[in-house]
């Protein structure tokens, strides 16, 4: 008996584990307290906009295209199809660039990772979030973006 | 000698400074916008609040002026790329022979005179002074100088709910959005009309515009980003298209199809500030309030429909 509860006791340990790894999978559930809002009283009231960021990517770019368009199609994550056209996308948006065949543009991995990672230094008034500055996406699936807008031919 | 190699010397310092100003102009030159964009903010536009609602920056207010110019585009504006022209107003004439927004009329009709009833003086309180409750929705929001401050029909609900009744009728609960419906419902056809040329009247619609450019949440959107010229507005945004904010107010609160309940304004906001995941705030909170005072004078001189559907 007591073998057997032990035996329980280390699987729902080990669950637990589990469960708590997946800790950078995505960002949308970071707390809107961590970013400006409209409140007189609260401390988000008082927050700045997060400075800009031109992130320079590191080593090989080693995204996934697959799951790149996966994040770049869902709302909850990446969300890119709201403004853009995207390759095999339905019900894209209209007012951000046509990105249906960017991989024939000859952007370089560096740039593409940079602007996706925060689009103001290159267009300080833009409507795009900052993806990377505000923890959006993490740097992977910002890799995994890239790597889907490279293959997009 | 010794002057001769200290004014070569001066010159050597003088070109050395020209030369830094130099770079640093090009420098600001290259990178102009750079400099100058506060990151805090999307870029203003021009809004002059005398014009009230004719002062529409989308070019669509010809299409939903009036109810003739209204069944006169509604027909032509179906396809999905133009219906945002319409700014929703179709749906005032097409839905408007029975929805739900009806039964909350009556429900907020039957509740004043319950506790009018129970109460004799909540209508008085209501009308601030008068208990004749026809057209006084049309000039909220106001500034109450008693209570030195600027009241929405749902603050005044929520006043008067708890001076005379000892009552919690909290903004954005069923109760106040029914009477608050009701009261809009007694205002209905009439144009709004609310004073922002001065005192605390217009320091709120300041404060209410600045609110309006203000980027917030983990998006870094703006209500100004959805809802400005050269914005999102007018553009496919997934399934929607984002659309004037001119004339918006006059038709809330108003019965949401989707969400299966009566909307107040506030609530509205809330669910924007979701989508932008930025902190929602409470209905009631003094930015809305702020944010309603810039809202509604963008909605001036536009008549009231209540209730409404969308």
């Amino acid at each position: 008996m007591k073998k057997i509860l032990l035996a329980a006791l280390m699987a729902t340990l080990s669950a637990c584990g589990t469960v708590q790894q997946p800790v950078n999978t995505n960002s949308a559930s970071t707390s809107p307290m961590k970013f400006p809002c409209l409140s007189y009283s609260l401390s988000c009231g008082e927050i700045p906009v997060r400075k800009l960021v031109n992130k320079q990517l590191s080593g090989e770019l080693s995204g996934n295209s697959e799951e790149g368009r996966n994040i770049a199609f869902t709302k909850t994550r990446g969300n890119c199809l709201a403004c853009h056209r995207m390759k095999g996308g339905t019900q894209p948006g209209s007012r951000g660039p046509d990105l249906t065949s960017y991989g024939n543009l000859g952007r370089s991995d560096a740039e593409t990772y940079a602007l996706v990672y925060d689009m103001r230094w290159r267009s300080p008034d833009t409507l795009m979030p900052p993806m990377g500055t505000n923890e959006i996406l993490t740097e992977q699936e910002i890799r995994d973006v890239v790597a889907f807008l490279q293959s997009s031919k | 000698m010794l002057s001769l190699s200290s004014s070569l010397r001066n010159r050597g310092r003088i070109m050395k400074i020209l030369t830094l100003i130099a770079v640093t102009a090009l420098h600001a030159i290259s990178y102009p916008a750079l400099a100058e964009t506060d990151f805090n903010t999307h870029p203003r536009f021009d809004i002059d609040p005398k014009l009230g609602v004719a002062g529409d920056f989308s070019g669509t207010y010809k299409y939903w002026k009036d109810t003739q110019a209204i069944e006169q585009f509604a027909s032509i504006q179906t396809n999905s790329d133009n219906e945002w022209k319409m700014n929703g107003k179709n749906m005032d004439i097409v839905e408007d022979d029975f929805h739900p927004g009806h039964l909350a009329v009556d429900e907020g009709e039957k509740l004043v005179n319950l506790w009018e009833h129970r109460e004799a003086g909540f209508k008085s309180c209501l009308g601030a002074g008068t208990t004749t409750l026809e057209g006084i929705a049309a000039n909220y929001p106001m500034y109450d100088a008693k209570l030195g401050k600027v009241l929405t029909l749902e603050a005044r609900i929520e006043h008067c709910a708890k001076k005379v009744l000892w009552q919690n009728f909290k903004q954005g609960s069923p109760v106040n959005a029914s009477i608050a419906l009701y009261l809009k419902s007694l205002s209905d056809g009439l144009p709004i009309q609310v004073d922002v040329d001065s005192g605390p009247m217009k320091e709120a619609y300041l404060r209410g515009e600045t609110l309006f450019y203000k980027r917030i949440g983990q998006l870094n959107f703006a209500c100004a980003s959805c809802h400005t010229p050269g914005s999102i507005m007018g553009n496919r945004l997934r399934g929607e298209v984002p659309s004037t904010p001119f004339g918006d107010v006059s038709h809330y609160p108003t019965y949401r199809s989707p969400v299966g309940e009566v909307e107040v304004l506030h609530k509205r906001f809330m669910r924007c500030l979701k989508q932008m995941r930025a902190k929602p705030l409470k209905p009631g909170d003094p930015a809305y309030v702020d944010l309603e005072v810039f809202y509604t004078s963008m909605s001036n001189g536009y008549p009231i429909k209540a209730p409404s559907i969308r």
